[in-house]
């Protein structure tokens, strides 16, 4: 396979994506199928959905499986098909109280309004990994030897009055007041770059496509973590459901839902003691994203609160704004293979240049010397 | 009337209005932090003994501040921490945004407009060559991790300068006169002590010859044998150029040493202003005649 | 926006050159409004593109914005047209337009290139677009975004002057190696991509329009032809272009191009300008 100076770059190209297709698609074990992503890798999809910001199930894990389970490729791929989409409509704006819910957590209080469910999650599993290759099968057996019968599995729940914390503590005049008169439009990351100081529209959208272990990094970093910060943080809420989608139909002008999808979505109670603050008050930030990846809302919602209280005070925002895309910075990391010998041929051009003005001062000093001495 | 229809009296006495004129002209400059109404000033100053509005808990950093610079002349601006002497000083030197006031500077406009009304860009591009400033603190005026040399390149390239050579010579010229070693023109700034700190910053403030010069606090924190070679430094300085210069100092002998009128400020208001000699001869108002007796001990 | 009609059709083709009209229409307004202010960056809607960001994603799509159907295209990597990324964008770009391609400039109408300014004298017929990883000329010296805005709009440059200034003084020279900063018409301090100190007076009241794209940080900004290009230098500082010491292209001779290196006992040079350096061989 040739690379820069070699000829036929057109054929080593080729060589290299036969290389590739041949050996992913002609692997001795079985064909994977779209439905094996999305019914057993279903929160490796939504990852994928979330950092797209698409919401195509299917597609995401033909991406996956294009891209032999490289995620940041697979989004690559999303992302690249979205571009090649027209915008047909506008959706309603959501009330995310809408959502049906399979899974409500409130760790701020022990009887939040509303039900708390588990639900689906391993939170509370020990990490044990099952070696044995049928261990993953839940079977009529395993239920009866933990006295659990097939309808107290719950995973949805019809909740009419699921209150969200922070229109409680609004209610008990706990929360500081940043709900605005006007409605903006919300910032479009997708049509302008966003840079600081940012809407708060746009830091959120920004967050919520941005690549997962970024935020967990920044959150770890700037928030609460071994290297320094540390923000009084509590969750009112942590969520994950679907939510319909509602538009207007373009024939005959009435609303109608056309579909559903999945969220997680966070709020993150704070405890305000800035010098500046309201110390008796508490203020909320928000997250979410698409599909069920609880960590990035998380993550989200305690970096959105952040990035408000600091006010652009610090480099948070930008570093937020413009660090966490995904394809940007593998992107960018990656391009360092592509061939740099011109740069690297000026830098050593420049070294040699360096080396001799050294030696040209040293040799006017030691002439100068010279003639004081002489 | 045009020059060319003026009379030769006509101008001679213009001539005499126009260096009559002051450098730096401020009238009521006035600085509030926070929610601020009539009562605020009432309930402030040196008869009420604080600065800060129990009521709204605004604090008036400053207010009714009035002087007149002339070139060649420095104003000494004294008082203890939290009397409003930095304050006045940041708002002329525009690190802080003013209240209120009207601030004009000969060398702009010709004292037609109000420097406080100006957009901060315009503001920015006086300390180039109109206004400099030399801080307490050194990090605050020089780059810490540029060479000395470097510093005073700052403006001078600010202002157009494109020739190193020439840059070089300036810049030797400006440490030799501030009394830096010459070997230490190539050094970072972070490695010289305190006092050489502050010989650079006032080398790099001089570097395009601004008509005014502010000096906060030079040698506070300085070691006393230190301080004195900096403030006589300035001094000479002083002596040989034609700036006008404001000197803040909680220190009367630094006042003494440096300035011809001064004016006292207390809890954000101007109690006491005279000539230097007068004020610590015979100072009128209790807190003056406080701080002068606190000086001579 | 799309109708249910145009949907409800047969599936549609893929747009010519790649992205709908109205991404090519975006990218033209803010193509307009870079070269009526030449060196300043203007933001733009970067569209995720089939390569990678950090890998010309801004440049094709300029590329694709601009190009009609009788242009002819010659896309070069270090000078290279065989380089793999060269061709992997240039095929991108003729299989959506179904336009030319071409190694050699004076067939080409718009010239895509990364990292250099091809040795061959271009016209006012030729657009030149550069892929650009870092558009942001004064980075080096400023990290905070709303600082870098403000000294670009006041042309407050002084930060950039004294790290020359202490460059000369540590070093003896200037060491920027490529992407020299220059002042565009009198204004901008402007990213001249890491292209070689050696193209960057080609720049310089050139025939033919220059057009940068930066896909990843989503900016573009252009040199129209007649502008003033001047390296940001001191008067007694002369600029200095990347020497060779009299080396000559192992292949072609020339001593008159951009040289790049293959190391060794004794280290050989070739013209990084493969086109360049074929034509002169063939004459």
């Amino acid at each position: 396979m040739g690379y820069a100076a070699a000829r036929g770059g057109l054929s080593a190209i080729k060589s290299a994506e036969d290389l590739v297709a041949r050996l992913r698609d002609n692997d001795p074990s079985n064909r994977l199928d779209i439905d094996q992503f999305t019914g057993r890798l279903r929160l490796l999809v939504d990852r994928v959905m979330g950092e797209a910001g698409l919401w195509a199930p299917e597609f995401a894990a033909m991406a996956l499986r294009q891209a032999e389970g490289d995620v940041i490729e697979a989004v690559h791929l999303l992302r690249a098909y979205k571009s090649t989409l027209p915008r047909f409509a506008v959706a309603q704006v959501l009330d995310a109280d809408d959502i049906d819910p399979e899974r409500r957590v409130v760790p701020a209080f022990r009887e939040p309004g509303g039900p708390q469910i588990l639900g689906r999650s391993t939170d509370y599993t020990a990490r044990m990994l099952k070696p044995d290759t049928r261990a993953d099968e839940f079977t009529t057996d395993d239920a009866a030897q933990r006295e659990v019968s097939s309808t107290e599995v719950v995973t949805t729940v019809a909740t009419p009055e699921m209150r969200r914390m922070s229109d409680v503590l609004r209610d008990m005049d706990l929360l500081v007041d940043r709900r605005m008169a006007t409605d903006p439009e919300p910032f479009d990351i997708t049509r302008m770059p966003a840079k600081p100081p940012a809407p708060r529209s746009a830091r959120l959208s920004t967050m919520a496509r941005a690549e997962t272990g970024a935020l967990i990094n920044q959150w770890y970093r700037n928030i609460l973590g071994p290297d320094g910060y540390l923000h009084e943080v509590t969750l009112g809420e942590v969520r994950h459901g679907s939510l319909p989608i509602t538009t207007t139909h373009p024939a005959t002008g009435n609303e109608v839902t056309i579909g559903q999808f999945r969220v997680t979505e966070v709020e993150a109670i704070e405890d305000l003691d800035g010098v500046e603050e309201d110390r008796g008050s508490f203020d909320v930030g928000y997250g979410m994203c698409l599909g069920h990846n609880e960590r990035k809302a998380i993550a989200m919602a305690n970096l959105d609160i952040a990035c408000h209280r600091d006010g652009s005070k610090s480099s948070l925002e930008q570093s937020i704004l413009m660090t966490t895309d995904g394809l940007d910075s593998a992107g960018f990391l990656e391009h360092l293979k592509l061939p740099h010998y011109v740069t690297f041929r000026s830098m050593v051009e420049r070294k040699v240049a360096v080396r001799r003005a050294r030696t040209a001062r040293t040799t006017d000093e030691m002439t100068d010397e010279m003639e004081v001495q002489s | 009337m045009s020059t060319a229809e003026m009379s030769m009296a006509d101008m001679t006495s213009l001539a005499a209005i126009r260096v009559a004129e002051p450098v730096v002209r401020v009238r009521n400059l006035g600085k509030v932090y926070g929610p601020f109404d009539e009562g605020s000033l009432a309930r402030t100053g040196p008869g009420v003994g604080t600065a800060r509005d129990s009521r709204t808990g605004s604090i008036v950093a400053a207010w009714n501040v009035n002087f007149d610079v002339a070139a060649g002349e420095a104003l000494g601006i004294v008082g203890e921490s939290g009397s409003g002497k930095s304050t006045v000083l940041r708002c002329i030197a525009g690190d802080q945004a003013a209240t209120t006031g009207d601030v004009r500077f000969q060398c702009h406009d010709d004292g037609a407009s109000n420097i406080l009304d100006l957009d901060p860009a315009t503001r920015r591009r006086l300390r180039v060559d109109k206004v400099s400033v030399v801080y307490q603190d050194a990090a605050e005026g020089l780059a810490l991790g540029v060479t000395a040399g470097g510093n005073i390149a700052d403006p001078l390239t600010a202002a157009g300068w494109r020739n190193f050579g020439r840059i070089r010579e300036r810049a030797a010229e400006l440490l030799a006169r501030t009394e830096v070693p010459l070997d230490r023109m190539d050094d970072i700034v972070r490695n010289f002590s305190g006092g050489m700190r502050q010989r650079v910053q006032i080398a790099r403030a001089l570097a395009n010859n601004p008509p005014i010069l502010l000096l906060d606090e030079p040698t506070t924190g300085l070691d006393a044998s230190v301080a004195a070679g900096v403030l006589d430094l300035i001094r000479r300085l002083l002596e040989e150029l034609d700036l006008a210069v404001v000197v803040v100092s909680h220190d009367f002998a630094v006042i003494e040493m440096l300035t011809q009128r001064c004016i006292v400020m207390q809890h954000g208001r101007v109690v006491e202003d005279a000539l230097t000699d007068q004020l610590l001869e015979d100072p009128q108002h209790p807190y003056s005649q406080k701080l002068v007796a606190a000086a001579r001990a | 926006m799309t109708s249910i009609a145009e949907l409800t059709g047969p599936p549609q083709a893929t747009p010519f050159a790649l992205l709908d009209e109205e991404s090519k229409r975006e990218i033209r307004r803010a193509l307009l409004q870079a070269v009526a202010t030449p060196g300043y960056q203007v933001p733009f809607g970067s569209r995720e593109m089939p390569v990678a960001r950090g890998w010309g994603s801004g440049g094709l799509q300029i590329s694709l914005a601009i190009v009609g159907r009788h242009d002819v295209v010659k896309v070069i990597d270090q000078g290279d047209d065989e380089g793999v990324n060269a061709v992997n964008l240039r095929r991108l770009i003729s299989s959506s337009t179904n336009t030319e391609e071409t190694t050699e400039v004076n067939e080409a109408t718009i010239v895509q290139s990364r990292h250099r300014i091809p040795e061959d004298a271009m016209e006012e017929d030729h657009i030149l677009v550069l892929q650009v990883p870092v558009p942001e000329p004064l980075r080096g010296v400023e990290r905070d975004m709303k600082e870098l805005a403000r000294m670009h709009a006041e042309a407050d440059y002084s930060k950039m002057w004294v790290s020359l200034y202490e460059d000369k003084v540590r070093n003896g020279v200037i060491t920027q190696t490529t992407g020299y900063p220059c002042l565009v018409a009198g204004r901008y301090v402007t990213a001249t991509t890491p292209i070689p100190r050696w193209d960057i007076p080609r720049l310089h009241q050139s025939e033919f329009l220059t057009l940068f794209g930066a896909g990843r940080e989503k900016r573009v900004y252009a040199i129209p032809p007649h502008t003033d290009v001047e390296p940001l230098t001191f008067d007694d500082v002369p600029f200095e272009v990347e020497s060779a010491d009299g080396a000559s292209c192992r292949l072609c001779g020339s001593n008159e191009s951009f040289l790049v290196e293959s190391p060794g006992d004794t280290p050989t040079w070739a013209c990084s300008d493969t086109a360049f350096c074929r034509r002169r061989r063939t004459k």
